[in-house]
C-alpha cells in the first residue's frame, strides 16, 4: 500500500511534461547558461580593462635617502646593512614596485611614471583612472618621521570618482598601504626598527595564496551545485500543490476510506519526496559530470549531503501538505514556490555567492537547505573528508527533524479542515 | 441495516444538518433529494465516517461507527460528485492504486479490476490515461473505483452530472444491476428526479439541513393527493395574465414556460370557467388544458417551494 503511494507519485511526475521541464530541463539550461556567461568572470579569464595609475614623483628618492644618511650620520650609526634595509623599504618604490606592480596586482593594474610637467595634462584629459602626485621632499619627511620625531607626510591622489569600482579598488590598496607605513613609522619611533627586521610581507598576497593552494570553484562546479539545490525546492511545492489536488478532488477521502491512516499518507508524500530530490539531484549532477567533467571523488560523501538536504525538501514538502489542508487551500505550497524558493535561493548563494554581499546575510543562508547543501558541495570539491562536512550534515538533520515534526503535529487527523 | 440517528453538523453559526433521521436496510436503493445547500453532502460525508457530526450517530447493526469508522470503510464504497481519479494514470492503474490502499492481495485485485472494467463497460479503454477519457467515461471510473473492494452499501453522489445520455443510461443500468444481481445497498442523490424514480423505492426529501418528507414513492407523492396538477397552453405569453393566476386564491406551486403553465388545484376546484374568463379579458386564446397526477418534482416543488434544477 506504502509503495502504491510512492510509485503513484513518480508515475504522475514522469507523465507531467510540466513537471519535468520545470525541475530538470530548466536547471540543465541555467547550469550551461550560466557556466558559459559567467564562466570567464568566475574562472578569472575575463580580459579586464587594466586599471591605470601614473605616479608623478616631484623629487628624487635616491637622492633624498643620501642626503639624510648625510645629514644624520652623526646621530645614526649607520652600517651597509641598515641602508640596505632602509632601501628596501623607501616608500615611493614600495608603493610602485611591491604594492600597485606586485606580481598580482600586476595583472590588474598599469603604473606609468610621469614628469612633474605632465601632471596637469593628465588631470584634465582623464587619461588615467588614478594619479598619485608625491611632493618633493616626501622620502626624507618619511625618513624623519620614522627615526625622530616629525609629522609623517603626505601624498596626494586623484580618482576618477565617475568609475566607482576602480576608485574602490585604488583607496581600499591605498589605506592597505598607508596603514603599513604608519606601522612601520610606530615601530621606528619605538626602537623596534632593527637592522634585522625585514620590509613587511603585506598580508594580502598571503591571503591570495592560500586561496590559490585549493582546489579552484569553477563556475560549472558552482552552477552545477546551486542550480540543483535551487530547483529541488521547486519539488517540495509541487508535491505539495498535488497533495492538495488530492484533497480537493475527493481522492484523499478515498485513500481514508480504504482505512489508510492520514499519517501514513503524510509519510508516503515526505519518502517520495525524498526520493525524487536524490533522482532529481542525481539526473543533474549525472548531466554536469558528462558536460563538464566535474569530478564528484567521494561518492558516498555527495550521496551523504544528498539524503540529507533531500529529507529536508521531503520535510518541507509534508510541512506545505499541511497547512495547504489546514488552509483548505494551496496558498502555503504556492506562496513557498513563488516567494520563498527565490528567498532562499538568494540567501542561499544560488543565484551568486551572497557572502561577498553581506556576510550577515550569508550566515542566514546557511540555514536554507540549498545554502547548507551548496555549501557542503563545494566543500567536498576543495576537500574531500568528513570532517569538513560534518557541520553541514548536523544542520541539515536539524532542519530535517523541525520540519517534519510540525508537518506531523499540523496535519489534520482526519485530513480536512481542523 | 445503516442507519442515522438525529444527526447535527454545526458550522460555527450555520447548521448545516439539522437532526437527520435516516435509515437503508441490505439490498435497498434510498433517494436523497434535496436542492444545492440542503446538506445532502454533509449528510454523506458524516454517514462516510470523513467528518465527525456535532451531534448524533450512524448505526451500523446498531454499532456506532464513529467509534469504529473501520468497521463501516471496508464495507462501504463512495462515489463522490467530483472525479476522484488521476488523470495521468490509465483506468487500470487507477483501479490498480485504489485497490492497493484497499491492501487487496494481488491476484484478487486482478481479478476484480477485470470485473469491474467490464461493469462498467471500459474494458477496451483501460489502457487510456484518465484525462483523455470523456466525462461520462470518467464517471464510469468514478463508480468503478468503489466497486472495486465489493462494498455492501454504496453512496453515491450524484453520478450522472454534467453526462451525455448514453452514459447516463448506462450508469443507471449498472446501478440497478449492482443492486438485483449483487444486493448491494444504495444511498443515491440527484439532481434528475426521473433517475430517482426509476431507482429507488424510498425516497428522503432534505431542505435547509432537515428531512422534511420520507417514503415510498406513493407515499410521497401522496402528499399532494388531495390536489391535481393542471397544465394549459396558450396562443401567447401574457405577463398580466399570469399575473393574475398568481394572486389567484385557489392556484399553487405555479410554474411558467412560455405560454405553458403549470400549478397545482384542489381536486374539488372547477377551475375552467375561472380560467376562460381570464383569457377573454386577456384577449388570448387556451389552446389546451390537461389534468396530470403529481409527480415525485410536483412532490418537491411543493414541499420546498424551489425547482429541483434550480
Amino acid at each position: 500500500m506504502f509503495l502504491s503511494l510512492i510509485k503513484k507519485q513518480f508515475k504522475m511526475f514522469l507523465r507531467s511534461p510540466s513537471e519535468i521541464l520545470l525541475l530538470l530541463v530548466m536547471p540543465i539550461g541555467l547550469i550551461l547558461i550560466l557556466s558559459f556567461a559567467l564562466g570567464s568572470i568566475m574562472n578569472g579569464e575575463t580580459n579586464f580593462e587594466k586599471i591605470t595609475i601614473a605616479v608623478v614623483q616631484h623629487g628624487d628618492e635616491e637622492k633624498e635617502l643620501e642626503e639624510f644618511i648625510n645629514e644624520t650620520s652623526q646621530l645614526i650609526p649607520f652600517n651597509d646593512m641598515m641602508i640596505q634595509n632602509i632601501k628596501s623599504m623607501l616608500p615611493v618604490s614600495t608603493l610602485v614596485n611591491k604594492v600597485l606592480q606586485s606580481d598580482d596586482a600586476k595583472e590588474l593594474i598599469s603604473v606609468t611614471q610621469l614628469d612633474s610637467k605632465d601632471l596637469d595634462r593628465v588631470r584634465e584629459n582623464g587619461e588615467f583612472n588614478t594619479i598619485i602626485e608625491i611632493p618633493k621632499g616626501f622620502t626624507t619627511e618619511y625618513l624623519k618621521s620614522v627615526f625622530f620625531e616629525g609629522k609623517i607626510p603626505s601624498y596626494q591622489v586623484y580618482l576618477n570618482e565617475s568609475e566607482q569600482t576602480t576608485s574602490m579598488i585604488i583607496q581600499n590598496i591605498l589605506d592597505f598601504y598607508q596603514y603599513q607605513f604608519s606601522l612601520f613609522t610606530e615601530l621606528g619611533k619605538n626602537g623596534l626598527l632593527t637592522e634585522e627586521m625585514n620590509v613587511p610581507t603585506f598580508e594580502l598576497s598571503s591571503e591570495i595564496k592560500s586561496i590559490a593552494s585549493k582546489e579552484k570553484i569553477t563556475s560549472s562546479v558552482y552552477y552545477t551545485f546551486s542550480m540543483s539545490v535551487m530547483f529541488i525546492l521547486f519539488l517540495a511545492g509541487t508535491v505539495a500543490s498535488q497533495a492538495y489536488l488530492e484533497k480537493d478532488s475527493h481522492i484523499f477521502d478515498r485513500i481514508l476510506l480504504a482505512q489508510v491512516h492520514p499519517l501514513t499518507y503524510l509519510a508516503s508524500i515526505v519518502v517520495s519526496t525524498v526520493l525524487l530530490t536524490i533522482v532529481q539531484i542525481g539526473i543533474l549532477f549525472k548531466v554536469s559530470y558528462f558536460l563538464f567533467n566535474i569530478p564528484f571523488t567521494n561518492w558516498v560523501y555527495y550521496f551523504l549531503i544528498t539524503f540529507m538536504v533531500a529529507l529536508v525538501i521531503g520535510g518541507i514538502s509534508a510541512l506545505l501538505s499541511s497547512l495547504n489542508f489546514r488552509s483548505n487551500s494551496a496558498t502555503a505550497s504556492n506562496v513557498f514556490s513563488n516567494a520563498f524558493v527565490a528567498i532562499f535561493s538568494l540567501l542561499g548563494g544560488s543565484f551568486f555567492n551572497i557572502s561577498s554581499m553581506s556576510p550577515v546575510l550569508a550566515q542566514f543562508g546557511l540555514w536554507t537547505p540549498n545554502g547548507a547543501a551548496l555549501e557542503g558541495y563545494l566543500r567536498l570539491v576543495q576537500d574531500d573528508s568528513f570532517s569538513t562536512i560534518q557541520p553541514i550534515i548536523i544542520r541539515l538533520g536539524v532542519l530535517a527533524f523541525g520540519f517534519i515534526l510540525l508537518a506531523f503535529l499540523l496535519f489534520p487527523k482526519r485530513g480536512g479542515i481542523a | 441495516m445503516l442507519e442515522v440517528v438525529n444527526l447535527t453538523k454545526n458550522y460555527k453559526k450555520v447548521k448545516a444538518v439539522d437532526g437527520v433521521n435516516f435509515y437503508i436496510e441490505p439490498g435497498e436503493i434510498v433517494g436523497l433529494l434535496g436542492p444545492n445547500g440542503a446538506g445532502k453532502s454533509t449528510t454523506i460525508a458524516m454517514i462516510s465516517t470523513l467528518i465527525p457530526p456535532s451531534s448524533g450517530d450512524v448505526l451500523l447493526q446498531n454499532h456506532n461507527v464513529m467509534k469504529d469508522p473501520g468497521s463501516l470503510r471496508k464495507i462501504l464504497g463512495v462515489v463522490p460528485q467530483e472525479i476522484a481519479l488521476y488523470g495521468d494514470l490509465t483506468a487500470r492503474e487507477n483501479l490498480e492504486f485504489f485497490g492497493s490502499m484497499h491492501k487487496m492481495p494481488k491476484k484478487r485485485l486482478k481479478e476484480r479490476i477485470n470485473i469491474v472494467l467490464k461493469q462498467i463497460g471500459l474494458e477496451n479503454e483501460h489502457k487510456k490515461l484518465v484525462k483523455h477519457y470523456s466525462g461520462g467515461m470518467k464517471r464510469r471510473l468514478n463508480i468503478g473505483v468503489a466497486l472495486l473492494h465489493e462494498p455492501q452499501y454504496l453512496i453515491m453522489d450524484e453520478p450522472t452530472v454534467g453526462i451525455d445520455p448514453q452514459s447516463r443510461n448506462h450508469i443507471l443500468e449498472t446501478v440497478k444491476q449492482l443492486n438485483q444481481e449483487l444486493k448491494t445497498a444504495i444511498i443515491y442523490t440527484s439532481h434528475y428526479m426521473e433517475e430517482v424514480e426509476y431507482l429507488c423505492k424510498r425516497i428522503y426529501i432534505m431542505d435547509q439541513g432537515r428531512i422534511i418528507a420520507s417514503g415510498t414513492k406513493e407515499e410521497i407523492k401522496s402528499i399532494l393527493s388531495s390536489e391535481k396538477m393542471i397544465v394549459v397552453k396558450f396562443d401567447r405569453h401574457s405577463n398580466a395574465y399570469i399575473q393574475e393566476l398568481m394572486n389567484h386564491p385557489l392556484l399553487s406551486n405555479l410554474q411558467v414556460k412560455d405560454s405553458e403553465i403549470s400549478f397545482t388545484v384542489s381536486k374539488d376546484t372547477n377551475l375552467l370557467p375561472v380560467l376562460m374568463n381570464l383569457c377573454e379579458k386577456h384577449q388570448i386564446v387556451l389552446n389546451s388544458f390537461q389534468v396530470e397526477e403529481p409527480t415525485l418534482e410536483d412532490v418537491f416543488l411543493h414541499l420546498t417551494g424551489r425547482a429541483l434544477r434550480n
